[in-house]
């Protein structure tokens, strides 16, 4: 009995030994399909009512409001039609998306259509993994349809490769109830030396036993508002290729922003300006047309009122755009790519656009979205709602080294946060970080000029 | 060390032995069977260590010497190119003295909280087992649940610390937005994060040191730090050897909370190197240097582990 035992004992663990290893050498060859040897990312069970449609995977980069929509824009295109399935699956931020959707091209295991951040599409396109979608267009949906300054940004050489969708510029919020209580008039100011006038003002409110200051700095990402303080300076990150962020007008800006920190005391590096603002920690904040309904939400229950403006003028008046957009990957096969354009197709009726703005606070990128009734009852009815929108035509597309060196936008940030908590001089930050911009800059040059 | 050669040697003892005992025709056979069934035990478990651990190295050693940017279809060979490139770069070279900074903080600060709680949780106390309890909390807690717990009690307008700030009479400082602070905080999170675990290694080593040797000091009229200096401390070498090795190994490591609470800022005030090399990898798409980094941290952390096993070993006391 026993030596048979033993011997069963031993075959048994040298078999599952054996299995183990072949799991495993079945685990890293699997995964392919497809002929060029992409296959589609993977995801929940495909319910049985669509599992003889064409799936599409959609990777995008939304939460909350933003995030319910494009589900609820998911679910009623399924409904809607009898040939494709989509599914949304959410990944993240903007970069943790970028992050996975690099992950997923070098396993071979990708989605179809991805929202891109207006940075991170560049990435992909220098890479040639994004497939010009030009030819789409037709009857299901024009090139026309959509607003053509937010298009434009997604055209490189003449061909079309990021579609808008999320697009958002920074508006001048305000506490309406804390400027009234400063003896301040009821809009937004014109000029920033108007506003910094105005600050004296707010200098010695208290809210809840706390001083209330003027304005707060994102640390993350505060680059982007940042942007278009340098433009409104009269200056730019880069002029082409051209780094110019160590120029006297963004110099300028800078120095600005470090004053009002270090010397008026009105100002301020913050995680969450947004949250500081909802909190009556400020009275003023630049920050995205994507953050109203938050705002308004947080004004209601704190029973203040929050007031939209322009951006105020130094040199100029302009802001950036910025936010995301559809793009699509080339190496998805011929099928999938036509099926997830019905998707596209169907994110840019005029109805479908207007709920996914009025859900969001993101601008209408489909022109004819402004004259649905709720939209339009929307846009009439709330100030607020239709700075944004009126906001459009002083909108300029972002500086090239910001939008396309990889990293860029890091170095500047970081760069800014040595201003706004270290009390560095701009000059000596903005030369820094301007040697560094050339730098990234050089190594991308070549590959750059050839895409554009 | 001394167990494998014990298993090594019982292994060649059974050969010999298993040599010894049957007629010379049939040894073959019977070696051989031993030889596949050893290979059985061990190729699953080396081809694992092979795949997860020694070819992510080799690989990474690898991608050092390109220029990749993690999308284009070939690596572009640069030699030692992205060496040079980090040291000489001023960023990098400040993120390696916070990253001295951060570990040294770290691992000293909680090497001694933690025999101090230990030795305090040895005594005879009312409710020790409760406080034991919550002195090892925070080591099971995620990072991500720590740096949101910590961000709050840091917030300088609502958070916990405000308030014992201004019972002296100070502002709180902004901790996780002030170049000066953010690092401080950091390592006193990880100090609260690490102290328990450390106390519970501490405590068990503790347990074990035998009460004959107190007894024989107590005779002689040695006084407590006396004791401890020249028994307890001595004692629990194995013990600190294991803690302070694994300790700066872990802490090399650290990302969760620094991702969370600072994201390396302001500036670069807490760009640890494991930080670097996530920011080089993913978000700057650059894979040579984010791995020529990694090389260096992992030469780094051989040669001080080396340099502990050396020098700390010697002081070893394994009874």
């Amino acid at each position: 009995m026993v030596a048979p035992a033993r011997l069963s004992r031993r075959s048994l663990l040298a078999a599952s030994g054996g299995a183990a290893l072949a799991l495993t050498a079945a685990g890293c060859g699997g995964g392919s399909g497809g002929g060029n040897g992409f296959a589609q990312a993977s995801g929940d069970k495909v319910p049985d009512k669509y599992a003889k449609r064409t799936r599409v995977v959609v990777w995008h980069a939304y939460s909350g409001n933003p995030g319910t929509a494009i589900t609820e824009l998911a679910k009623r295109f399924n409904e809607s039609q009898s040939d494709v399935y989509v599914e949304a699956q959410f990944q993240g931020t903007y970069d943790e998306t970028a992050q996975k959707v690099t992950a997923a091209v070098q396993a071979k295991k990708i989605p179809d259509l991805v929202t891109f951040s207006e940075v991170n599409w560049h990435n992909f396109y220098l890479n040639d993994l994004l497939e010009p979608l030009d030819g789409y267009f037709g009857s299901g949906l024009k090139r026309s349809a959509y607003n053509q300054k937010l298009l434009s940004e997604g055209v490189l050489k003449d061909k079309l490769w990021w579609l808008p969708l999320a697009r958002s510029t920074p508006i001048f919020y305000y506490n309406k109830t804390l400027f009234h209580k400063a003896g301040l008039p009821d809009r937004g100011p014109a000029t920033w030396d108007e506003w910094r006038d105005w600050s004296k003002q707010i200098k010695g409110l208290k809210v809840k036993g706390k001083q209330v200051k003027m304005e707060a700095y994102q640390k993350v990402d505060g680059d982007w508002q940042f942007q278009g303080s340098v433009w409104q300076w009269g200056g730019a990150y880069s002029n082409g290729l051209n780094v110019a962020i160590d120029q006297d007008p963004a110099v300028a800006a800078g120095e600005w922003q470090r004053e009002l920190i270090f010397k008026d005391k009105m100002a301020y590096m913050a995680d969450s300006p947004s949250v500081d603002f909802q909190n009556q920690l400020i009275a003023t904040l630049v920050t995205s047309t994507g953050g109203l309904q938050g705002m308004t939400e947080a004004a209601e229950k704190g029973k203040w009122e929050v007031g939209t403006a322009f951006v105020p003028k130094k040199e100029q008046q302009v802001v950036p755009t910025g936010g995301g957009g559809f793009g699509m990957l080339a190496y998805s096969p011929k099928d999938r790519k036509q099926a997830a354009w019905k998707f596209i197709e169907f994110c840019g009726k005029a109805e479908n656009s207007a709920y996914w703005t009025l859900t969001t606070g993101y601008l209408p990128v489909i022109d004819a979205a402004v004259d649905e009734p709720d939209l339009k009852k929307r846009l009439a009815d709330d100030p607020n709602f239709s700075t944004a929108v009126k906001q459009l035509d002083i909108v300029r597309k972002e500086d090239e080294v910001r939008l396309m060196v990889p990293n860029a936008n890091i170095l500047i940030y970081t760069g800014l946060q040595k201003i706004w908590a270290n009390n560095t001089p701009a000059k000596q930050v903005f030369t820094d970080v301007a040697g560094q911009l050339k730098k990234a800059t050089d190594k991308v040059r070549k590959n750059i000029e050839k895409h554009i | 060390m001394s167990a494998v050669d014990a298993r090594a040697g019982a292994r060649s003892a059974d050969t010999v032995g298993a040599g010894d005992r049957p007629p010379p025709r049939r040894r073959r056979p019977r070696h051989l069977r031993e030889y596949l069934l050893f290979l059985a035990f061990i190729v699953p478990n080396f081809f694992f260590v092979i795949v997860f651990a020694y070819w992510p190295v080799i690989y990474n050693a690898y991608l050092s010497l390109t220029s990749w940017n993690m999308l284009a279809p070939v690596k572009e060979f640069v030699g030692l190119t992205n060496y040079t490139d980090l040291l000489t770069d001023g960023d990098f070279l400040g993120t390696l003295r916070i990253t001295v900074i951060f570990v040294l903080g770290i691992v000293l600060g909680s090497m001694v909280l933690g025999l101090a709680i230990a030795v305090l949780l040895n005594e005879k106390l009312i409710g020790r087992g409760f406080v034991r309890t919550m002195a090892f909390a925070p080591h099971i807690l995620s990072g991500a649940a720590i740096g949101t717990i910590w961000l709050f009690i840091f917030d300088p307008n609502y958070g916990l610390l405000r308030p014992i700030f201004g019972v002296v009479g100070l502002a709180s400082p902004n901790w996780m937005t002030s170049s000066k602070w953010a690092l401080p905080g950091l390592i006193i999170v990880y100090l609260w994060k690490n102290m328990g675990f450390i106390a519970t290694v501490y405590l068990a080593g503790l347990q074990n040191v035998p009460r004959d040797l107190y007894e024989a000091a107590a005779i002689d009229g040695s006084g407590p730090w006396h004791t401890f200096r020249k028994i307890t401390f001595p004692m629990l070498s194995p013990v600190t050897f294991f803690l302070v090795i694994t300790t700066t190994i872990g802490t090399f490591q650290a990302f969760d909370i620094i991702a969370l609470m600072t994201g390396g800022g302001p500036g670069n005030s807490t760009t640890i190197l494991s930080w670097f090399i996530y920011q080089q990898a993913f978000k700057a798409f650059d894979a040579g240097h984010a791995a020529a980094a990694a090389m260096l941290m992992f030469v780094v952390l051989i040669i001080i582990t080396a340099l502990q096993a050396r020098f700390l070993e010697r002081k070893v006391h394994y009874r």
